[in-house]
Formats: structure tokens, C-alpha cells, sequence
């Protein structure tokens, strides 16, 4: 059902708007590194909370990363966009970095940044205005103005997001009118608005009933051939289920790295095998 | 209760919960009770008044009591009052709303951007200090608010603002003429704008500190800065919060009485022509009336003031719906204003 969704995606999207230049969208872009985190350590005044995490996260796939409570696995995918910078004593050593440029370099804006990587959190958080202007808003801040265009992007992104069947004739109706599930789709469809070329995921579906996570899955699966997605899960089955790397982390250290497939087979780590099997977390 | 023994389970519940609703709604009852009763009361303490002034009280500006020392009385209605008595409102009405307007237009937006300020812009522990001197500000009585006024801001809008202003912005209706002593208009409508910032900022600040975190880290994680998180997140959730802050404050600085007493210059027969104009508040002219009031034989000069405090509490009450009507007028659509902007 969500399926037949996929035909009309991103190919109907200006050029104009977005900054990549046109591709076939047939073709998948080659895997190359989005993210390479080298030696990245992260302090939040003297708590040590990231150590020495090093790592390449590939394009074009869902990577996940696990772990227990506590283990900093939020804190290093809100690295990635710099969604820390507000935390009181935040501090970084070594390096992230996003397509070669170094996130926490002198010359990175962070609000650039984050319009290039997006993200979704926990808790959907729909805007305080109509579903409408909940996608169209990032569209707007980039300057674009048209009508007729800005219905093509919220369109093209709500059908993305599967939620255009659902909301297409309550465009104008608030957005908090919404189901849990409805409401997360929607800010998934709001991140695509601005055409991100990243969307990190943090728990995406912790807040939601298990119907409404098997959908959010399978977009994740459908979205992964044009976006990068990172995801961090308490779920270990939701990572077998849609990544196809796992990092795995313990108290701020990145015990292993690998496919998926051999993170919950064949780890090769002993306390990731574990954590997989259930014996702790 | 004897049958409890029998069924104590859902009995019990039943009754404690029947006089907790009975309790509870004589309670929220009370509330509009004590309204009703003081307005009812004032009311008929202010017939006579009404019968005596008809519909001269809202169209006159003149204002007195008469000859207090005895000599005729003038009756009507067969309602006596003392020679040479006017009671109309015109001129303490006028001088109330101007100075309430003068108050409000100079108190939103410092208080709503000090609000701004301390949740969104500022350190943490600046904030904090900042915030404990306006809840200060908030607590100071009127009176020393009435005294700044008199000993330091009229005095300076006497010699230098008023000059100033007249000067420079006197094309501008109402903003030329003599400034004379600093009392009145001006000098009022800043003081009550100063009383009336602590509120509107203590009030507002609290409202934008509950807007949920996750919402503003979403903003962050869209790009956003944080002057397009304020404008367009934080400041539409908080919005009825806001409001109500601002109808607190307006409240407040139509009803002062001493602060405005103390730096309006007290202005009876004539309405305001300028910015600098000598005024009268209804409330400041209860407050000053009333002793000489008391000493009219008739009683007249008391229920006309009683009359002057009824229209009071209705204009107030007037206002504040008239607020709320106008925000539901603006909030029919849950699209934003700005982006509302759209080319075809």
C-alpha cells in the first residue's frame, strides 16, 4: 500500500529549489562516506562522553547505531549536526567529518549545516500552524516564495513521507489534529522539504504504536535509496530490521562496526554479543 | 452512612466524590459571585447619581460639586443635589484610555522582548538575576512608582522630553505643543507603562520558558536561528500566555489610582489637546474626590462617584473582552501572518 506511493517522488521536485543538480533517479548514487568521525572524543564539562569513536558512516543506506541507556549513542548522532553546541561545557577533540569538511571547523555555520543534515527526534514535535505550512516552512526560509511551487514540494514530500493520501484534502487543518504516528510522518515530510542530504533519525518510533513503526520502517528502507539515514534504536530487532551497518556502543566507547548481518550473527566483540542476545541492556 | 457496611465500595466514592462537586463549584462560584455583588451594589448606591445626571454624565466634561456650604438645591426627579453641580465623566474617561493606551503601546513590546530576552537570548545565570529584579519591580507599591514620577520623570519631561519631542516630532497630531509642567498625559502613561512591564514581562517569561524543548530543538535541527525559533515557534505557542500577560497589565494600569494621582496634574473641565496635557484618571479622581465628596449634604457628589466607578469596572470589563475578541479574530487562521506572503 505504501508501495505504489513511490512512483511519484522526488522526480517531480524543481530543480531550482534544490541545490543538487538533476540525476537519474533509477540510479543510486555509488556508497561513498558521508560521515568519517576520526578519533572524535565529546565532553559535557568533565563528563567524558564520547571516546575515541572513529568510524565512516556510507551514503545512500540506513546505518544504526545501538546500545545501552546511557551509552552516548544520542550524543554522537546529535554530533553529526551539532545539535550539542548548546549543552553547557561541550567540548570536542578529533574530528567529524561531513563530506570532507570538518563539522567543528572555524568555517562551518551550524544553521547551514543543519539544513543539510536533518533531523527527527523521539517525540513528534508538529510546528504550531497547519499541516500545509509545517512542510512548507523550511521551503519559505530558503526564500522560495511561489505558490504553485511550494504546493509541488509539500506534495512531493508528503507523498514521501506516505502521508498525502492521509492529509491531502486537511492541508489547511492544524497540525496537531494528527495522530502520533500521522504527526512523526510529518515532520519526517517537513525534514525532506528542505531536500537534506542526511536525516538522522534519534528514536524515531519509541513514541509510537507498532503499526505506525512498521510504516516508519519501511519509509526509512524506500528513503535510503536517496538520502543517507542514520538511526539510533533501543530496538535491536528495528536495526536488524532496516540497517544495513550497526555500530554498536558502550559507555562512550564504539565496542564494533560492521554489516548488520554480523553484528547480530557473528559479532566479533564479546560483550556485543551480549548485548544482542539480551544478556544486558 | 449505614448501608456502607453493605456496599462500602462504590457508595463511599460516590459521596466523597458529590461533596468534593459541591465544594469545588461553590467555589468557582464564588469568584463571579463577588463581581456580581459589587457591581449590583455599587449600582444601586449609584442611582440616585443616575437619575439626578441622565445622560449628561457620559456626554459632559465638566466636573463639580457645587456649593457644598449650603444655599438651594437643585432637584430633579425629585432628587435633590447642591447649587452649581455638573457631574460628567468625558474628561476622566478620555484621560483613563489615553493614558492606559500611552501605557501599553510603550510597555508590550519591552516587556515581551525582555521575556525574549531572558528565555532565549541570555545566560543562565544572568537571566536568573534579571529575573528576580523584575519580580521585584513587580512588587513595588504604587506609591513609590508615584513618587519617581513626580520627583524625577515629570521634572524631565517638564525641561527636556517634552521641548524635545515637541520639537522634533510637533508635525505629528498631539505630539506639539507645551510641554509646561511634565504633569500629565505623558508623564502618566510612562509611569504606568513602568509599573506595568514587570507583569507583562514575569507573566510572559513564564509562558516561554513552558514551550516545549523538544519543539525548539526540532527549530535548531530545521536550520533554523534562533531569532526564527522565537518568531515562529516559541512566540505562537506561548501567544495566549502573551496575551494574557498583556490584559493583566492593561487591567492594571487602568484601574491605578496614587501613581497616576501623583503625576497626571490633575486636570477637571478640560480634555487633553497634546501630549503634555494636564489629565484625570476615573480612578485617581475617585481617590481625590471623595473627601470633599463626603461633605455634600445631598450625597450627591458620593453616588456620582459611585456612578464614575461603575462605568469604570464596565469599560475594564469592556476592554478585556474586546482584547480577547480581537486576538480570536487574528487567530481564526492557524497559518502565520508572514508567511502568508506568498507571490502567485
Amino acid at each position: 500500500m505504501i508501495r505504489e506511493e513511490d512512483a511519484t517522488g522526488r522526480e517531480h521536485r524543481d530543480p531550482g529549489i534544490v541545490s543538487l543538480p538533476e540525476e537519474p533517479v533509477d540510479e543510486p548514487r555509488a556508497n561513498r562516506a558521508m560521515f568519517v568521525l576520526d578519533g572524535f572524543d565529546l565532553y559535557f564539562g568533565r563528563a567524558h562522553i564520547l571516546k575515541g569513536i572513529t568510524l565512516e558512516i556510507p551514503s545512500n543506506q540506513v546505518t544504526a547505531i545501538i546500545g545501552p541507556s546511557g551509552c552516548g549513542k544520542s550524543s554522537l548522532l546529535r554530533s553529526l549536526n551539532r545539535m550539542n553546541d548548546r549543552v553547557p561545557g561541550m567540548r570536542v577533540e578529533g574530528k567529524v567529518l561531513f563530506e570532507g569538511d570538518d563539522v567543528y571547523g572555524q568555517s562551518v555555520d551550524p544553521v547551514t549545516l543543519r539544513r543539510r543534515v536533518g533531523m527527527v527526534f523521539q517525540r513528534p514535535t508538529p510546528f504550531p500552524m497547519s499541516i500545509f505550512d509545517n512542510v512548507a516552512y523550511g521551503p519559505r526560509l530558503h526564500g522560495l516564495a511561489k505558490r504553485s511551487e511550494l504546493d509541488r514540494v509539500v506534495e512531493s514530500s508528503l507523498r514521501d513521507a506516505g502521508l498525502w493520501d492521509v492529509v491531502k484534502d486537511t492541508l489547511r487543518k492544524p497540525a496537531t489534529a494528527l495522530s502520533g504516528g500521522e504527526q512523526q510522518r510529518l515532520c519526517i515530510a517537513r525534514t525532506l522539504a528542505v531536500d537534506p542530504e542526511v536525516i538522522l533519525l534519534d528514536e524515531p518510533t519509541s513514541a509510537l504504536d507498532p503499526s505506525a513503526t512498521t510504516r516508519i520502517e519501511e519509509l526509512l528502507q524506500r528513503l535510503a535509496e536517496r538520502y543517507t539515514i542514520v538511526i539510533v534504536t533501543h530496538n535491536m530487532q528495528q536495526a536488524a530490521r532496516v540497517s544495513e551497518d550497526t555500530a554498536f556502543l558502550l559507555s562512550g566507547e564504539l565496542v564494533e562496526f560492521g554489516p548488520t548481518d554480523k553484528i547480530f550473527r557473528a559479532p566479533d566483540d564479546r560483550r556485543t554479543e551480549d548485548y544482542v542476545t539480551g544478556r544486558f541492556g | 452512612m449505614s448501608e456502607t457496611t453493605v456496599s462500602a465500595r462504590p457508595r463511599r466514592g460516590r459521596v466523597s466524590s458529590r461533596a468534593w462537586g459541591v465544594a469545588s463549584g461553590l467555589a468557582a462560584a464564588a469568584t463571579p459571585l463577588i463581581l456580581l455583588t459589587i457591581l449590583v451594589v455599587l449600582a444601586i448606591f449609584a442611582w440616585r447619581s443616575v437619575v439626578w445626571n441622565g445622560l449628561g454624565f457620559f456626554t459632559s466634561t465638566k466636573w463639580n460639586l457645587g456649593n457644598l456650604y449650603g444655599g438651594s438645591l437643585v432637584v430633579r426627579h425629585g432628587i435633590a443635589a447642591p447649587q452649581g453641580a455638573e457631574y460628567g465623566m468625558l474628561v476622566f474617561v478620555t484621560g483613563t484610555l489615553l493614558s492606559s493606551a500611552i501605557a501599553i503601546v510603550l510597555a508590550v513590546p519591552v516587556g515581551i522582548g525582555v521575556a525574549v530576552a531572558l528565555t532565549s537570548f541570555s545566560p543562565r545565570g544572568l537571566a536568573t538575576v534579571v529575573s528576580f529584579f523584575v519580580e521585584l519591580l513587580a512588587g513595588v507599591p504604587s506609591v513609590v512608582f508615584g513618587l519617581w514620577g513626580f520627583t524625577v520623570l515629570v521634572p524631565w519631561i517638564g525641561a527636556t522630553v517634552g521641548p524635545g519631542m515637541s520639537k522634533v516630532l510637533g508635525f505629528i497630531p498631539f505630539f506639539g505643543g507645551q510641554a509646561q509642567t511634565g504633569l500629565g498625559l505623558l508623564a502618566s502613561g510612562i509611569v504606568l507603562a513602568v509599573m506595568i512591564v514587570p507583569i507583562i514581562t514575569a507573566v510572559s517569561r513564564d509562558a516561554l520558558a513552558k514551550v516545549p524543548r523538544e519543539l525548539l530543538e526540532q527549530g535548531r535541527a530545521l536550520g533554523l536561528t534562533e531569532w526564527e525559533i522565537v518568531r515562529d515557534l516559541s512566540l505562537p505557542v506561548a501567544r495566549p500566555a502573551v496575551i494574557g500577560a498583556v490584559i493583566l497589565g492593561l487591567g492594571r494600569a487602568l484601574g491605578e489610582t496614587m501613581a497616576v494621582l501623583m503625576v497626571s496634574g490633575s486636570a477637571v473641565n478640560s480634555l487633553p489637546h497634546n501630549l503634555y496635557s494636564p489629565i484625570s484618571t476615573m480612578a485617581s479622581t475617585i481617590a481625590a474626590q471623595l473627601d470633599s465628596a463626603m461633605t455634600d449634604a445631598t450625597g450627591m457628589a458620593v453616588h456620582a462617584l459611585a456612578e464614575l466607578a461603575v462605568v469604570l469596572f464596565l469599560i475594564t470589563v469592556l476592554v478585556n473582552l474586546l482584547v480577547k475578541r480581537i486576538v480570536r479574530t487574528l487567530e481564526q487562521s492557524p497559518v502565520l501572518l508572514w508567511a502568508e506572503r506568498e507571490t502567485e
